[in-house]
C-alpha cells in the first residue's frame, strides 16, 4: 500500500488549521511540530508576483532516508498500511534520521527524547473512513488521503485528474518522497528550490 | 525580492531551521498530557475507532461570526477533539484554527469561573471572588444610586471585540434604563455601513461575504456564478472554514475572481486579477469602473431603465427626484399612493415625461438614463447624468495614477466582471474609513447597473431568511417594505418608533398614530433617546443599528457635555484592543464612576478599568442557533460547563430585575415592553435553551438533545428566490422592491431625507438637519494623504498603514490561545523589502510604527505582497503582558496594538460616523522587543489548560 497524502496548492491558502488539527490530534506540546506550512514567496516584484504555501509533513518516501540511517529500527515502515512510523520505545533521540531526512519533518520532542513525525494519523487506521485530522479540517479541500497504489482511491484520482500540475518535492537523495503536491502555474510556479518566508524570532 | 532581507534556503537548511525551532520551543512542562499519542485521549492504536468511547456531541464553532457546524468529543465530561461536521453544506467538515483552538481556551487557565470584584487599584489585577447575589446587587446598586442622582442617561452599554453575542442585548439594555447610549467598535466600523445601506438601497441583503449575507454564489447544485469580486475582504483569512472554503470550491469550479486590497491576501494570491488599491482610495477605483462601463455602454440597459432610479429626474435645489405632480400637475396616477410616479426624458417622444411604476413591457416610456436639459426654464439632469459626471474624471489612466495601480490591471478586472455572471462582494475594510457608506454605494450600484440583483449566481439578493432573522416574508405578493430601526426593524412595531420605507406617507402617519395609541410612553419615550443619542444629528445612519457614535460618547464622558454617561456595562472583549486611538479611552477611565464587564477571561480592559466582571461560558458551553450556512441553521450545543459561568444575556438581564426590585417594581424613566422591560435577553439558561429549541423548531430543550439529527439542521424553506421583483403583487403592479420608489436606488435618494430629518429612523418626532448625505459614490481622499500638498500630508509619516485579519485571530480573541500565538506570536507589520532597505530593517526585525496618536511594536514581515508606501498590520494585544510571572506586568494594550495608532477624530464618514481605522501615516523605525512580550513557543506554556482546569466538575446552570 502506498497510503500517502495528495495535496492541492491551487486550494491551499496557508491558514495553518492543519497544523492545529495534527497538533490537538496528537496531542502535542509546544514547540513541536509533526507539519508545518510555508509561505513559498512572493517572488517577483511588487505588483507583479505570485506565491503558494506548501503544507509539510513526512512524505512517505518509497526508499525512508531516515529508515536508512536509523541505528536501531526505531523507525520502521509499517507493512500492513506502508505508513513510515516511529517505535517510540526503540527511538533513543540520536537524531541521526534527521540527517536521513532532506525535508525537516522529523522533530525532537525534548520531553520525550524521541522523534515526533506524520503518522498519517495512524491511530485512525481502524476508522470506518481513516483520515487525518489535517485532511478532515483543511479549510480549503486541499488534502485527500488515500492509496496511491489503488486507482480507484480518492487520491489517486486526484494525481490522474492533476496530469502535469502534480509535482513532488526536491528529491536529491533519490528518496522518492510519494506525497504529491497540485499547483497549476495560473497559481504559481512550481519551485524546486522554493524561497521559504519563515516567522522565526532572529537569533 | 531582496536576498538580503529574507531567508531563502533550500530543504536541507530547512531542515536545519525546523530543528532548531523545535528545540527551542521544547519544553512541555505544565502540559496537561503524559500519555503518548496512541494511548492519549484521542484513541487508542488497536481501537475498533480512534473514537471508541467518546461521546459525539454535535454543535457549531463560534470561532467567527459564521459559526461553522463542528462536532465535539467528549470523555468523562470533558472535550477532547474538536472538528468540522462533514454534513454543513459550506464548510463540508472544515474547521480552522480559531474552532480547533477553543480546545485549548475552553479549559485555560485564563478562564474565569465566577464573579469578580475589584480588590485593588484600576490596573492592579486584583480580584475577590464574590457570589452571584453579591455581584447582581452590587452592579444593580450603583446603576440605580447613579440614575438616582444623575437621571437615566447616566448609564451607558457596550459591546463588541470578538467572542461577542450580545447585539441585541447590547441596544435594548440601555433602553431598559432610559438611556440613549450605546456603542460597539464594530458597527460603525465594522459591517453596520453595509448592512444598513443594503436596507436603504434596495431593501435586500447586502454583499458582506463576511457576515454570512452572500449565500447565492456558494449554492451547491445549480451554482451560476462565472465571478465574484471581492472588495476589501479576505474570506480565506477571516472567514477561513466557511466563506474560505466556499471560495476554494469555487475557484476550483473555475469561478473567476478579481480581488480588491491592498495587501497579498491569499484570495488575493488566487485571483485573476488582483488589484492593490492605495488604502482608502476604493470610492475612486469604483468610479472608474462605473466610467469605463457607462463610456462602452456594457450596462444592463434595461435594468437600469426599468428597475433602477437613474432615469430619473433630480431637482437641483431639492436634489430629489422629482414626482410627476410637480412638473404636469394635470397627471393623473394610476398607482397606489405608495408608489409614487416620477419624471423621466421620454425617448420616444424626445421629451420630458411622467414615469409611471410599472412592468418594464408595460411601460409608456422609454426612458433616456443619460439626460441634462431644461424644463419649465429650470435645469435638470438625471440621476444618471450626474452619477455619469462624477464618475467622468476617473479615466482608467487617472485613477490607475491616484490609487497605485496598473490602468490594463482596472481594465481587466472590469472586463473580467461585466462578461461573466456574478457579483462583488465585500468585507469590513471600507466600514474603517471615511468612505463607508459611499464605497457600498459604489459597489451595490456596479451590480445594480449590471442587472444583478435578484439573480442566480449574483450577491445582491432577498433570500427568504435574512441575516439576522426573518426577512423577505415580506416580497411578493405584497408592495415590498423596509423597516428599519434595529434589525429587520423589530424594534419598530415593538416600541412604536420609525417609519416604514414603501408605505406613503399618509399611511406610516396612521401606522405610528395607532401604534402610538397602543403604546404611548415607549413611542415617547424611545423617540425622545433616538433624539438625545450621541452623535446622531450628523450621523443618523447608527439609527440603523441603535448605537451612538463612539467618538462623541468619549467626549461626553470627557467634558459631561451634553450629559455625562457615569456608569458602563460593557458586554464583552477588550475594548482597549478594539476602540480606535486606545490611549484616548484609557485617559477618560477615570471619568467613569463604576465599569462593570462581563466575558470568559480577563482582558486589558477588565484589568484596567472593570470594577467587577461577570463571567460568561465559552461557546463549548452557550447554546445557540448558527448563522446559517446556505438554507441552514445549525445548533451550537451545552457540550460542558463549568464554574458559575452563565450566557451572555444573563448578566444584564438579573441586573434589569434587580434594579427594578430595588426601585420598587418600575425603573423611573426606562422603556416597558409590555409588562417587563425593553430589554430582549434571556434572564435564565432555561430562556435561552427554550429560545434555541424554538428557533429550531424544537417543542423545548430536552426533547432537542435527543433528537438531534432530526431539528439540526433546520432548513428554511422556499430559500432561494429570484426575480421576486418581477412577480405581480396584489395591487396589479410588479412587486418591485422596498424602497420609495420601488425601484432600486443607485442614487440613494432617502440618504437625502436621512440627513434632513432622521427619516425613517427618528420618526414621528424628528432629528435635527445636518449637512447632506451623497446619495451616489464620490470620490474621497484619506484625510492623512500621502500626497505633499493635500491637506493631511505630513513628511513625517511617510507610509499608508491598513490592516486586516490573520487567520489564528478573530477580532479580539485567542491572543491567550497557546497554539495560535505559537504560530503567530505577536504582531508583524508588513512592509515592503525595497522600502525596509532604506530604513535598515531586516525580515523579522522589530520595528516601531508612529501615528500622529501614538506608537506601538511589530515585528517586520518583508513581502513584495505591499506597496513600497504601503504597510499592513494585523491589531493585536498581548495578555501575556500581566502573566503573574512577569516582572513588571501592563495591561498587554500599548505594546503592538494597532488601535493604538488608529485615528478616532474627524473627518468621520458621513452618514454613519464611521473614524479611521485604515489608511492612516505613519512612520516606521527600527526598535527592539518590548518588555513582557512572548515569542517563542515554550513561553506561552503559561497559556496551555491545566489540570485544574480539566477537573473542572461539570456544574448546573446558575441562573
Amino acid at each position: 500500500m502506498k497510503n500517502t497524502l495528495v495535496i492541492d496548492l491551487d486550494r491551499c491558502s496557508g491558514c495553518d488549521s492543519c497544523v492545529a488539527a495534527c497538533k490537538h490530534e496528537n496531542q502535542m506540546g509546544l514547540g513541536v511540530v509533526r507539519n508545518h506550512v510555508s509561505a513559498v514567496g512572493p517572488v517577483g516584484t511588487f505588483p507583479d508576483i505570485e506565491m503558494y504555501w506548501l503544507p509539510m509533513q513526512c512524505q512517505q518516501c518509497e526508499n525512508p532516508g531516515c529508515i536508512e540511517v536509523c541505528p536501531t529500527g526505531a523507525s520502521y515502515r509499517d507493512e500492513e498500511t506502508g505508513v513510515v512510523l516511529v517505535n517510540t520505545e526503540d527511538c533513543i533521540g540520536c537524531e541521526s534520521c534527521l540527517k536521513g531526512c532532506p525535508y525537516g519533518v522529523r522533530h525532537m520532542d525534548p520531553k520525550t527524547n524521541t522523534i515526533e513525525k506524520c503518522t498519517l494519523c495512524y491511530q485512525r487506521r481502524n476508522d470506518e473512513n481513516w483520515e487525518p485530522a489535517c485532511v478532515h479540517n483543511c479549510c480549503c479541500g486541499a488534502r485527500v488521503f488515500g492509496d496511491l497504489d489503488d486507482p480507484e482511491s480518492a487520491a489517486s484520482k486526484a494525481v490522474a485528474a492533476a496530469g502535469e500540475n502534480a509535482h513532488y518535492l526536491w528529491d536529491p537523495a533519490s528518496l522518492s518522497p510519494t506525497t504529491v503536491y497540485i499547483l497549476s502555474e495560473k497559481t504559481a510556479k512550481w519551485q524546486d528550490e522554493p524561497v521559504e518566508v519563515t516567522r522565526y524570532e532572529k537569533q | 525580492m531582496s536576498k538580503t532581507s529574507l531567508t531563502r534556503r533550500s530543504f536541507v537548511k530547512v531542515s536545519a531551521l525546523a530543528g532548531a525551532a523545535a528545540a527551542v520551543g521544547a519544553s512541555m512542562a505544565g502540559c496537561m498530557q503524559d500519555a503518548a499519542p496512541e494511548e492519549g485521549l484521542a484513541g487508542t492504536g488497536d481501537a475498533v475507532s480512534s473514537t471508541e468511547g467518546l461521546t459525539r456531541v454535535r454543535t457549531s464553532c463560534h470561532g467567527c461570526i459564521q459559526m461553522c457546524p463542528a462536532i465535539a468529543y467528549m470523555k468523562d465530561g470533558v472535550v477532547v477533539k474538536l472538528e468540522g461536521d462533514p454534513e454543513a453544506p459550506v464548510s463540508r467538515g472544515s474547521l480552522c484554527i480559531k474552532g480547533l483552538n477553543q480546545l485549548h481556551t475552553m479549559y485555560s487557565p485564563r478562564r474565569i469561573l465566577h464573579p469578580l470584584r475589584r480588590a485593588g487599584e484600576r490596573g492592579e489585577n486584583k480580584w475577590e471572588v464574590i457570589s452571584w447575589d453579591e455581584a447582581i446587587t452590587e452592579a444593580a446598586t450603583h446603576i440605580k444610586e447613579a440614575i438616582d442622582q444623575y437621571g437615566n442617561y447616566a448609564f451607558f452599554a457596550s459591546v463588541g471585540g470578538g467572542g461577542s453575542y450580545s447585539f441585541m442585548e447590547a441596544m435594548t439594555l440601555p433602553m431598559a434604563f432610559g438611556s440613549p447610549t450605546v456603542f460597539e467598535p464594530g458597527c460603525a466600523q465594522c459591517y453596520l455601513p453595509r448592512w444598513s445601506m443594503s436596507k436603504l438601497f434596495y431593501g435586500g441583503d447586502d454583499q458582506s461575504i463576511a457576515d454570512n449575507a452572500v449565500q447565492e454564489i456558494f449554492k451547491v447544485t445549480d451554482n451560476k456564478t462565472e465571478v465574484v469580486v471581492i472588495w476589501g475582504a479576505q474570506p480565506s483569512v477571516s472567514e477561513t472554514a466557511e466563506s474560505g472554503r466556499g471560495m476554494a470550491e469555487l475557484r476550483a469550479a473555475g469561478v473567476k475572481t478579481v480581488v480588491v486590497d491592498p495587501n497579498f491576501s491569499p484570495d488575493a494570491v488566487k485571483a485573476d486579477v488582483w488589484l492593490p488599491v492605495r488604502p482608502g482610495t476604493d470610492t475612486k477605483l469604483l468610479l472608474s469602473w462605473f466610467r469605463y462601463i457607462f463610456e462602452n455602454k456594457l450596462y444592463d440597459e434595461e435594468f437600469t431603465k426599468y428597475w433602477t432610479n437613474l432615469p430619473f429626474l433630480i431637482d437641483p435645489d431639492t436634489k430629489l427626484p422629482v414626482k410627476a405632480q410637480e412638473l404636469f400637475p394635470d397627471f393623473q396616477q394610476t398607482t397606489p399612493e405608495n408608489t409614487p410616479a416620477y419624471v423621466c426624458f421620454d425617448l420616444k417622444t424626445n421629451a420630458v415625461a411622467p414615469f409611471e411604476y410599472s412592468a418594464p413591457a408595460d411601460a409608456t416610456v422609454d426612458p433616456e438614463v443619460f439626460w441634462a436639459g431644461e424644463f419649465n426654464g429650470k435645469q435638470y439632469k438625471t440621476a444618471g447624468q450626474i452619477y455619469k459626471e462624477e464618475a467622468e474624471p476617473w479615466t482608467l489612466e487617472k485613477t490607475a495614477e491616484e490609487c497605485w495601480l496598473q490602468a490594463d490591471k482596472i481594465e481587466a478586472a472590469i472586463k473580467l466582471y461585466v462578461e461573466n455572471n456574478g457579483g462583488i462582494a465585500n468585507g469590513v475594510a471600507s466600514d474603517m474609513t471615511e468612505s463607508a457608506s459611499q464605497v457600498p454605494l459604489g459597489c451595490m450600484g456596479l451590480d445594480s447597473i449590471m442587472g444583478r440583483i435578484n439573480k442566480p449566481g449574483v450577491t445582491m439578493t432577498k433570500k427568504a431568511s435574512g441575516v439576522f432573522g426573518p426577512t423577505g416574508e415580506v416580497a411578493a405578493p405584497t408592495r415590498p417594505l423596509t423597516y428599519n430601526n434595529g434589525f429587520d426593524g423589530m424594534f419598530s412595531d415593538m416600541y412604536g418608533v420609525g417609519a416604514v420605507i414603501g408605505m406613503s406617507d399618509a399611511e406610516n402617519e396612521a401606522r405610528i398614530k395607532e401604534l402610538g395609541k397602543v403604546m404611548p410612553d415607549s413611542q415617547k419615550t424611545l423617540n425622545k433617546l433616538l433624539q438625545d443619542r450621541l452623535g446622531m444629528k450628523d450621523h443618523k445612519g447608527l439609527y440603523a443599528w441603535c448605537h451612538s457614535h463612539i467618538p462623541t460618547v468619549r467626549n461626553a464622558i470627557a467634558t459631561g457635555e451634553p450629559y455625562k454617561p457615569r456608569v458602563w456595562f460593557d458586554m464583552s472583549g477588550n475594548k482597549l484592543a478594539m476602540l480606535g486611538n486606545a490611549k484616548s479611552w484609557y485617559d477618560v477611565f477615570p471619568e467613569v464612576d463604576y465599569i462593570i464587564g462581563q466575558y470568559p477571561h480577563l482582558t486589558s480592559f477588565h484589568i484596567e478599568a472593570c470594577d467587577l466582571v461577570f463571567p460568561l461560558r465559552e461557546w463549548l458551553e452557550e447554546p445557540m442557533v448558527n448563522m446559517s450556512q446556505l438554507d441552514t441553521q445549525w445548533l451550537q450545543n451545552e457540550c460542558v460547563h463549568i464554574g458559575e459561568t452563565v450566557s451572555h444575556s444573563i448578566p444584564a438581564a438579573q441586573v434589569v430585575e434587580k434594579c427594578r426590585e430595588l426601585w420598587g417594581g418600575h425603573i423611573p424613566g426606562g422603556l416597558e415592553l409590555g409588562e417587563g422591560t425593553a430589554y430582549l435577553g434571556s434572564p435564565t439558561e432555561a430562556a435561552v435553551k427554550q429560545g434555541v429549541a424554538d428557533t429550531l423548531g424544537a417543542p423545548d430543550w430536552e426533547t432537542l438533545q435527543a433528537n438531534v439529527d432530526e431539528y439540526v439542521p433546520h432548513v428554511t424553506p422556499d430559500y432561494w428566490k429570484y426575480n421576486q421583483h418581477e412577480e405581480i403583487a396584489d395591487d396589479g403592479l410588479p412587486a418591485g422592491f422596498g424602497t420609495e420608489s420601488r425601484k432600486v436606488e443607485t442614487y440613494c435618494q432617502i440618504l437625502l431625507k436621512l440627513a434632513r430629518n432622521g427619516y425613517p429612523f427618528c420618526y414621528p418626532e424628528p432629528q435635527e438637519a445636518c449637512e447632506d448625505y451623497s446619495p451616489i459614490c464620490v470620490p474621497i481622499e484619506p484625510v492623512e494623504s500621502p500626497y505633499e500638498g493635500m491637506p493631511g500630508y505630513d513628511a513625517e509619516y511617510p507610509f499608508v498603514l491598513t490592516s486586516g485579519r490573520v487567520p489564528y485571530f478573530h477580532h479580539g480573541t485567542m491572543r491567550h490561545a497557546p497554539f495560535s500565538r505559537e504560530l503567530f506570536p505577536c504582531a508583524e507589520i508588513r512592509i515592503n523589502p525595497a522600502s525596509a532597505k532604506e530604513l535598515g530593517i531586516e525580515h523579522m526585525d522589530w520595528v516601531k510604527v508612529t501615528s500622529r496618536r501614538g506608537e506601538v511594536h511589530a515585528r517586520a514581515y518583508l513581502t513584495e505582497g505591499v506597496h513600497p508606501k504601503t504597510v499592513w498590520m494585523e491589531r493585536f494585544w498581548n495578555p501575556e503582558c500581566y502573566d503573574a510571572s512577569q516582572a513588571n506586568p501592563t495591561g498587554g494594550w500599548r505594546e503592538c496594538n494597532v488601535n493604538v495608532l488608529t485615528k478616532n477624530d474627524a473627518p468621520f464618514n458621513e452618514v454613519y460616523g464611521s473614524y479611521t481605522n485604515r489608511g492612516f501615516t505613519v512612520k516606521i523605525e527600527k526598535s527592539t522587543r518590548p518588555e513582557n512580550i512572548w515569542v517563542e513557543a515554550e513561553e506561552f506554556e503559561p497559556f496551555m489548560p491545566t489540570a485544574e482546569m480539566l477537573a473542572e466538575a461539570q456544574t448546573k446552570d446558575v441562573f
